[in-house]
């Protein structure tokens, strides 16, 4: 039992990865725009286990709120206020369906016999795999203090655009989905 | 901690499960929510390559991205409001106004 816990905590990552990866085949899927929006909703919540497990803990908090708390429910609300007919007369998938599928297959084999020694080798094992040690100071600063020190004197101006981008999103959002009566 | 090589793979098959997603389906908000997965995907790059390289800049920009990321969704959710309103459908193939 203790020997079980402890490999599954060894394995946290691929976990929760298996679990993004299955969220994502449910959304691409699924006939119905509300299961596919569970499945997104699933493969967020994965999505942030994998940031906790590679050390990332700030990163996974913001992706739980902003995907799991707003996207989501965002989506949801587009998803009820549109989809008034589940059942659309020419099916979900396109014609081309088994084209693209062809094509991301071959994507998919093209990307693997390119990069087969960087991700199965084993002279590039040792060179990729990811060192704790190499933290410097992110150990005994914390991961969100050390990402408060990038992100406010290192990235500033980076920062202050997004946030104007967001305002200039939110509203644009809103000119976009008023009616046009007034 | 896992391996370089895993964090890379699953990322991998994320961003090709979202391309794959965008290329066939009919659905917009679903084409929209498949562009998330693949920002998703990029996301987990960056903080992998972060962590590797021992800096911050990777999760900073990764912290950047999801806020574009959400920008992204409301003014692409705006613009399915607004289709809907105007063709009553949100099938990507009723979207051919350019094709004359």
């Amino acid at each position: 039992m203790e020997n079980l816990l402890l490999k599954i905590g060894q394995n946290l990552f691929l976990i929760f990865g298996l679990m993004a990866l299955g969220g994502a085949a449910i959304m691409v899927a699924a006939k119905n725009a509300v299961h596919s929006v569970m499945g997104f909703l699933l493969a967020m919540l994965a999505m942030a286990g994998c940031y906790l497990c590679i050390g990332a803990e700030f990163m996974g908090v913001a992706q739980l709120l902003v995907y799991a708390g707003g996207i989501v429910v965002l989506f949801l609300f587009v998803v009820m206020l549109v989809e008034l007919s589940k059942a659309k007369e020419k099916g979900v998938f396109q014609r081309q369906t088994p084209f693209a599928l062809v094509l991301a297959g071959a994507g998919v084999v093209g990307f693997v016999g390119v990069f087969w020694k960087t991700i199965f080798g084993t002279s590039a094992q040792e060179a990729l795999t990811l060192a704790p040690g190499l933290v410097n100071q992110g150990e005994k600063l914390g991961n969100a203090q050390m990402l408060s020190r990038g992100l406010f004197a290192e990235y500033l101006l980076p920062f202050e655009i997004l946030s104007v981008i967001l305002l200039v999103a939110l509203v644009g959002a809103v000119v976009l989905a008023k009616t046009e009566r007034v | 901690m896992p391996s370089m090589n895993l964090v890379l793979l699953i990322s991998f098959l994320l961003f090709s499960i979202g391309v794959a997603g965008v290329l066939i389906r009919r659905n917009v908000l679903i084409i929209l929510m498949c562009a998330e997965l693949m920002l998703n995907a990029a996301n987990l790059n960056l903080i992998a390559f972060a962590r590797h390289s021992g800096t911050v800049a990777g999760q900073a920009f990764a912290l950047m991205v999801m806020g574009l990321a959400a920008a992204e969704v409301a003014v692409g959710l705006a613009i399915v409001v607004a289709l809907y309103r105007k063709k009553n459908s949100i099938s990507v193939d009723e979207i051919n106004l350019l094709k004359g």
